[in-house]
């Protein structure tokens, strides 16, 4: 029951937002959404008191017969894997809401949407029948392209569109795939069972898993098939990007690993020297990029191409450690592009500009934005790898093992790390170091930024707490999940 | 969420060469007459005065007291020591001292006008050398110091007169700027030509007064600064002073790069524009910016009005600290209009034609300096 | 086992954390908690911790000399195969290294009181003088690899962080970035070393990795590989060429940080890579590249020390030199001799670069040839540049002579190329000193030198104490036992150091000094000193290649990004939508053209799918 509530709190409470008599300020919505979405996360930690950290199986199964006809059955599960994304989407969907000050425009359907992505995304996380994922993993595009869309920058309408067609091409492919294993097999049993690809040939299994593969390559994303995601974010507000890099894109990482990899470990075996190949492309592809940009927003988006790699090195590497590694990254991911894309927001909604050429000097005390620069520092040390924080954790973890099976891509991987800490150094010293000066040719006294009040720094306060806590207590985390990883690993842990 | 649109500020209109000597020989303020300036300058001076009384009675104290002392430990306790005091004094509930040092050593390093000339003097060495042999009777250690290193005890002296002199200057100028607020609170002054008038008067009703420093050491009485040495005070201390703190200043470590491949700092010290005139306010209280201390002993005497004030410009109390720079900046600029109306060859409503040009050559020269200034401080911000 | 140790044996974890504690304490302050009072309390506490972690160890150093050596090991993190503990290997030599780190802090700590007197932000810089402590302090205690790397990239963000404290100057700015840019490519490289040797022998404990080395079960070139990963961090720190940019740029930050960075940091690295040594001798190309690194260092830093006109460049330059010596000493497997010369290295680094930084304070001046005239005037600092200087050349009987002594010694039944190494270092050293003292502290005072006091007291104390510690440094290194036969050289070796450092100092006195610092008019001489001036344009070199090369394959990428990938989506987009249109449709014919691209995809997937399979 507690699984289902996980849905059922965030779409009772978007009802209710829907409902709620009168006309609510946009303030008081935002004041509800948080309640509701608190509650949420309360209760997805409250998982952790009945969920047994040595099982690798699933646990706390809710299942119901559905549309049973065409293998559409109700079934929730949580394992290792998907309970630290659960708890990860309650912390961010919190943090979105709370950041989502003065929506002016239609402040209702925002927030009812933002539950609805909550509810969606803990839905894929916890669905064990492909249909049902398929289900969740749609239900959260529509909302995310309408907040683009309507509550987007100036140029929203484009990255909206281009938002939608290639995530819906990514749905696409996800359903086929799953309708084709249906087709193969023949059987509409969409329960989640490894043993399916057991049962069909291998040019099969690679055609379905290439379907997979791109689908979700689209989502997380992986190079070729990235360049929705900096466009998305440069149109999307700052809460919306929040979500999008912290959540939204960790289906696709999730997808990566219980699907393409636990329906088809013989092709994904297989295939896997190509896809640590294509992992340090995508990493170094996004690291480069990202050097190449000037706007703060953008950078930080092509940094999350470049840090999702890493998942896929991991992955197909499949040993017990990487994917420990790929999991501690999707947090540590979130959790830091949670305290970047937050920081980017205060220094635009203030400035009025992400422009690297034009922001010097924000660390000044008193003028500027000490706290944001502060913080600022502590997302971008994080997720440069700097050891202490969660960053280094989840890469050491994957380099280490991916390492003995693919060394290349694992020691290019590496490089691409140490590119972050390029990009990330010219963000900082750029905008944060220096006279403080924010329209070029002023004289007298830059205009006044703006005061930054502390409890609009608390969700980024917290987030930076979190990659504190879990670069320097590792355990927390991998206690949960190893049982799990080890569980889904394809390889034996002792290779040497 | 909208952010803010992004649009150049424009540059104002700065008062241009011939503007400042008009505003000089007409009797006009330099700094724009406006209520919001008086505000400032009337409180930010009070609170300067306040600080600077401290200031003084600080160094006057250093100076009677903690010659060729060699661990000056409790300089700062110039008004006794006990254990509470010395509490709070850890605590860094106080006023920052280092501050008052730190121009000393602007004033001492630059060593220009009569003061810096006397302590080249063989007055001043034969002084020197009475004290370092008083003191070397009963200090083994200074007498070893004074033979391996015979210019470092007369180079202290020089240092710690210094300290006096600018103790003896900022007593003038505390009561000056203290005086000042009482008349503005009784309403006798009401604009900012009343303030440079204020000013201008003080400086030159002290004009003559003195300078001397008399030390006593084992009983004995040294005269470090004799009356026949003819020091005075405007002529010997205030204008060194302004050259050195107002004028040339010290490069911050927080802006400018010691490194001497950088070339960043000239050579010739009296290039130098890192004085208070020439500041830049922003950057107040970040890291490598000494007079910071200056403007957190200002914000702890901060008058109630000024405070209100603040509270409805800038960032309110967020950014007192950088607008009690600006404000501050303004009132020196009063200070330097006052000492450049104090020092005029001729009275300013002189007919003969000599004098009228004597009067405009002098504005001339110090208008030249003020073009480099930050003359922004003199607008009124709209 | 651990229950039998005595107490301050038992709490030595607590050790580091004394610093990372400082950091915490000061925070309040340096987050604006206290409006009304200055920073200072947040000073007294970290000097107050360091001074309890100095006590600490000197007990731990007691108890160690009288009952062993002994370690400790907490688990960390066990994932796996992967087993990752925080241990400490309290050994006479990592404690007397922790000494030397603890004191020199507290040492520039109540010296940076001083020197920062009218710094507004010294919370903040308190909190990175702890936070720097800390992980140097773990660094020489860890007894893990992982560990070492762990708190060598901590030391590489607090080097940063200090470097930038004043960041709104516009040169710190960059030198920030570049400092830390150059130590995090010798970092990523040591981690690609630490990863390697983690994966392939599944410990991280040095005793652990010493046995698996010993079994010698690695290819030649991976060994080498390896090697060469493990040497990049330790080159970085230690500012070897061509590393060792960074610790010119350092420079830029506050002076009691460039006397930790100048002394201690250098030797964090140098120790580390003494305890990666035994795993580096299964790689004879590794060793190679190690003495090549050295001698280059050794010379060239001590070249380009000789062009700098910037007084605190010409001692970070110098240090670069001396820790090159260091790395040929452990290149040749002689590690008494190269911790000998890492601590005579250290206290007098640490006193040159308290002496010059006094030197800054009173002159407001960097620029040797502006400077001048002030030995009469300030003893204190005379005294310690005269005091470090002597201790730092073989200076009969201080500790740089002693250590170089035995140098020599050692060395002349190794390899005598090297020995001459030393001496031609030593020499160019004490000429590098004797040209700096001659412009600063002798001749006639210039304009910025013409007024200058010496220092306050709490500048002034720390110098006399270190001064007062170089000068009994002989006896300190005679009492470690581990040490003993320190002054079983023989005459001529003794020999060869005086005279090659008297050598130096000759030429150092007899040179002429060119105050107007211009360019030499003999073309060949002014190509030379361009050359050394500009530090053999290693900054220019890696602008050209490195940074141009990465600059231009991300502008390829982003131009791809735009042109190709964007291009291609674009054009499938028009496509599919047969629109030429289509990215700018309205709102509400979005999401037909949504379903009808889901539908067409699919039966499209689903036709190639039966295609497939028939």
């Amino acid at each position: 029951m507690l699984l289902s509530l996980l849905l059922l709190i965030p779409l009772l409470g978007a009802l209710g937002l829907v409902l709620w008599p009168g006309a609510p300020s946009s303030e008081r919505l935002r004041e509800i959404s948080i309640v509701v979405l608190a509650v949420q996360t309360v209760a997805s930690f409250a998982l952790l008191l009945p969920f047994d950290a040595a099982d690798s199986a699933l646990q706390l199964v809710e299942q119901a017969r559905w549309v049973h006809v065409i293998g559409l059955d109700y079934a929730l599960a949580v394992d290792g894997l998907s309970l630290p994304l659960v708890l990860m989407n309650g912390v961010l969907c919190l943090v979105a809401a709370i950041a989502s000050r003065k929506i002016e425009n239609r402040p209702r359907i925002y927030f009812a949407l933002l539950l609805v992505i909550s509810a969606a995304v803990n839905g894929a996380f916890l669905a064990q029948n492909l249909l049902l994922f398929f289900l969740f993993y749609e239900l959260e595009l529509i909302p995310l392209w309408m907040l683009i869309a309507i509550w987007g920058g100036a140029n929203r309408s484009y990255a909206a569109t281009k938002f939608l067609i290639v995530t819906a091409v990514s749905g696409v492919l996800i359903l086929a795939a799953f309708l084709g294993l249906a087709f193969v097999t023949g059987s509409i049993d969409f329960s989640l069972r490894p043993v399916l690809a057991g049962e069909m040939g291998m040019t099969a299994q690679f055609v379905l898993m290439g379907a997979l593969l791109i689908g979700f390559g689209i989502k997380i994303p992986l190079f070729p098939f990235h360049t929705w995601l900096p466009d998305a974010h440069t149109e999307a507000s700052t809460p919306v990007s929040v979500l999008l890099a912290g959540v939204l894109l960790k289906l696709g990482t999730y997808g990566l690993l219980r699907f393409c990899m636990g329906l088809f470990p013989d092709a994904w075996q297989l295939a896997s020297p190509w896809l640590a190949a294509w992992a340090a492309i995508s990493v170094l592809y996004g690291s480069l990029a990202a050097i190449a940009q000037t706007d703060m927003k953008r950078m930080v988006a092509y940094s999350s191409v470049g840090h999702m790699g890493y998942v896929l090195l991991a992955a197909a590497a499949a040993t017990p450690l990487g994917l420990m590694g790929a999991l501690f990254q999707m947090v540590s991911h979130a959790l830091i592009s949670g305290v970047l894309f937050l920081m980017v927001g205060v220094v635009y909604v203030r400035t009025g500009t992400r422009d690297l050429n034009v922001l010097r000097g924000l660390l000044n005390p008193q003028r500027g934005l000490p706290l944001t620069g502060s913080l600022m520092i502590v997302g971008v040390m994080a997720s440069a790898g700097l050891p202490g924080m969660a960053g280094f954790i989840s890469e050491f973890l994957i380099f280490r093992g991916t390492l003995q099976p693919f060394p290349i891509a694992t020691l290019l991987s590496m490089v691409g790390s140490g590119l972050t800490a390029v990009y990330f150094l010219l963000l900082v010293n750029r905008a944060f170091f220096g006279r403080l000066a924010i329209a070029p040719g002023e004289v007298v006294n830059p205009r006044i930024l703006d005061r930054v009040a502390l409890r609009e720094q608390v969700p980024a306060i917290a987030l930076s707490l979190g990659v504190l806590v879990l670069g320097l207590a590792p355990w927390l985390l991998s206690d949960l999940s190893e049982a799990a990883t080890t569980g889904l690993s394809l390889i034996n842990g002792d290779l040497s | 969420m909208t952010p803010i649109s992004a649009s150049p500020v424009r540059p104002p209109v700065l008062p241009d060469q011939e503007e400042l000597i008009r505003r000089l020989l007409s009797d006009t303020p330099l700094l724009a007459d406006t209520r919001d300036h008086l505000v400032q300058v009337v409180n930010v001076l009070e609170s300067y005065g306040l600080v600077l009384d401290a200031y003084s009675k600080n160094l006057v104290d250093q100076g009677e007291k903690q010659m060729l002392n060699p661990f000056p430990v409790l300089r700062f306790f110039h008004e006794g020591f006990n254990p509470k005091r010395l509490w709070t004094h850890l605590m860094g509930d106080r006023i920052n001292f280092e501050y008052a040092e730190y121009c000393q050593k602007a004033m001492f390093w630059h060593g220009t006008g009569g003061l810096d000339a006397y302590l080249d003097s063989p007055e001043f060495a034969a002084a020197c050398q009475q004290i370092i042999k008083r003191k070397s009777a009963r200090d083994p250690l200074l007498a070893l110091n004074n033979r391996l290193y015979p210019d470092f005890a007369p180079e202290a002296i020089r240092s710690l007169t210094t300290i006096y002199c600018l103790g003896l200057f900022w007593r003038v100028m505390s009561d000056i700027f203290v005086d000042l607020a009482r008349r503005y609170g009784i309403k006798e002054v009401t604009c900012i030509k009343d303030v440079v008038h204020h000013i201008r008067d003080g400086l030159v009703a002290a004009a003559g007064s003195p300078i001397e420093y008399k030390v006593t050491i084992g009983g004995e009485e040294i005269w470090v600064l004799p009356p026949e040495a003819g020091l005075t005070f405007l002529m010997d201390v205030a204008v060194p002073y302004v050259e050195a703190v107002f004028f040339r200043g010290m490069p911050f470590l927080g802006t400018v790069s010691y490194n001497a491949q950088a070339r960043q700092i000239s050579p010739d010290i009296s290039d130098f524009k890192y004085g208070a005139l020439y500041a830049d306010p922003i950057p107040s209280m970040g890291a490598g910016i000494p007079p910071s201390l200056c403007m957190q002993d200002m914000y702890r005497h901060l008058p109630e009005e000024l405070s209100l004030w603040y509270d409805e410009n800038g960032r309110g109390q967020t950014d007192v600290h950088v607008q009690i720079c600006i404000s501050f900046q303004k009132s020196m600029f009063c200070v330097t209009n006052a000492a450049i109306a104090g020092t005029m060859p001729h009275p300013l409503d002189a007919e003969d034609p000599e004098q009228k040009a004597a009067n405009r050559a002098y504005a001339e020269s110090w208008s030249g300096r003020l073009m480099g200034c930050q003359r922004g401080a003199l607008l009124a911000p709209d | 086992m651990t229950s039998e140790l005595p107490l301050p044996i038992q709490t030595a974890w607590l050790i580091p954390l004394y610093g990372f504690a400082g950091m915490l304490v000061s925070l309040p302050w340096a987050c604006g908690a206290f409006r009304r009072d200055a920073h200072r309390p947040a000073a007294y506490l970290n000097i107050l911790l360091t001074l309890v972690a100095f006590a600490h160890g000197s007990l731990i150093l007691q108890q160690v000399i009288q009952f062993g050596p002994a370690d400790l090991s907490f688990p960390w993190l066990n994932v796996a195969d992967l087993e990752l503990n925080i241990s400490f290997s309290l050994s006479l030599t990592n404690l007397v290294a922790l000494e030397l780190i603890t004191g020199l802090s507290l040492l520039s700590q109540v010296y940076s009181l001083g020197y920062m007197d009218k710094e507004w932000a010294l919370a903040r810089f308190f909190a990175l003088l702890g936070f720097f402590e800390g992980a140097m302090s773990g660094v020489v205690l860890s007894d893990s690899l992982f560990q070492s790397y762990f708190l060598l990239e901590m030391l590489t963000l607090s080097t940063y962080l200090l470097v930038g404290f004043w960041y709104a100057q516009p040169l710190v700015v960059t030198a920030a970035r570049d400092a830390f840019l150059t130590k995090r490519v010798g970092d990523v490289l040591l981690l690609m070393g630490v990863v390697a040797l983690c994966a392939y022998s599944g410990v991280m404990g040095f005793n652990d990795l010493y046995a698996w080395a010993a079994q010698d079960s690695l290819s030649p070139l991976a060994a080498t590989l390896l090697s060469l990963g493990l040497i990049a961090g330790p080159t970085g720190k230690c500012a070897q060429f061509p590393m060792h940019l960074w610790l010119d740029e350092a420079m830029e930050g506050p002076n009691p940080a460039s006397i930790l960075r100048n002394s201690v940091v250098v030797t964090c690295g140098a120790i580390v890579l003494l305890k990666v040594m035994p795993i580096l001798q299964l790689s004879p190309i590794a060793i190679g590249v190690m003495l090549v690194i050295g001698s280059i260092s050794a010379i060239g830093g001590s070249l380009v020390a000789l062009a700098q006109v910037d007084i605190k460049r010409t001692l970070s330059y110098s240090t670069t030199a001396q820790l090159g010596l260091v790395f040929i000493a452990i290149a040749l497997q002689i590690p008494v001799l190269a911790l000998l010369l890492l601590f005579t290295h250290a206290v007098s680094k640490a006193l040159l670069s308290m002496s010059i930084g006094g030197v800054i304070a009173s002159t407001n001046c960097q620029d040797i040839t502006e400077l001048g005239g002030l030995g009469s005037r300030m003893p204190a600092t005379t005294t310690a540049f005269l005091v470090g200087g002597a201790g730092l050349v073989g200076f009969l009987p201080l500790g740089g002579f002693l250590a170089l002594a035995q140098s020599i010694e050692l060395l002349s039944v190794r390899s005598v190329p090297y020995m001459a190494i030393f001496l031609l270092t030593n020499a160019l050293t004490a000429l590098g000193l004797v040209r700096v003292f001659r412009h600063v502290f002798m001749g006639s005072s210039l304009i910025k030198s013409r007024r200058a006091a010496e220092v306050n007291w709490q500048m002034a104390l720390p110098m006399v104490a270190l001064s007062v510690i170089v000068l009994i440094t002989p006896l300190m290194l005679l009492r470690l036992e581990s040490l003993e036969g320190l002054l079983a050289f023989p005459l001529w070796a003794a020999a060869l150091v005086v005279s090659s450092g008297l050598v130096g100092l000759v030429v150092g006195a007899l040179l002429p000094l060119s105050k107007a610092w211009s360019r030499s008019l003999n073309p060949l001489l002014r190509w030379w000193q361009d050359l050394l001036a500009y530090d053999f344009y290693t900054e220019r070199f890696y602008r050209l290649t490195i940074v141009n090369v990465v600059a231009s394959f991300s502008r390829l990428a982003y131009w791809f990004d735009r042109k190709v990938v964007d291009g291609l989506l674009n054009g499938v987009a028009r496509f599919s939508l047969s629109s030429a249109d289509s990215l700018k449709l309205s709102v509400s014919g979005q999401s037909q053209s949504y379903v009808l691209t889901v539908l067409v995809a699919i039966v499209l997937f689903l036709t190639s799918v039966s295609w497939f399979l028939t």
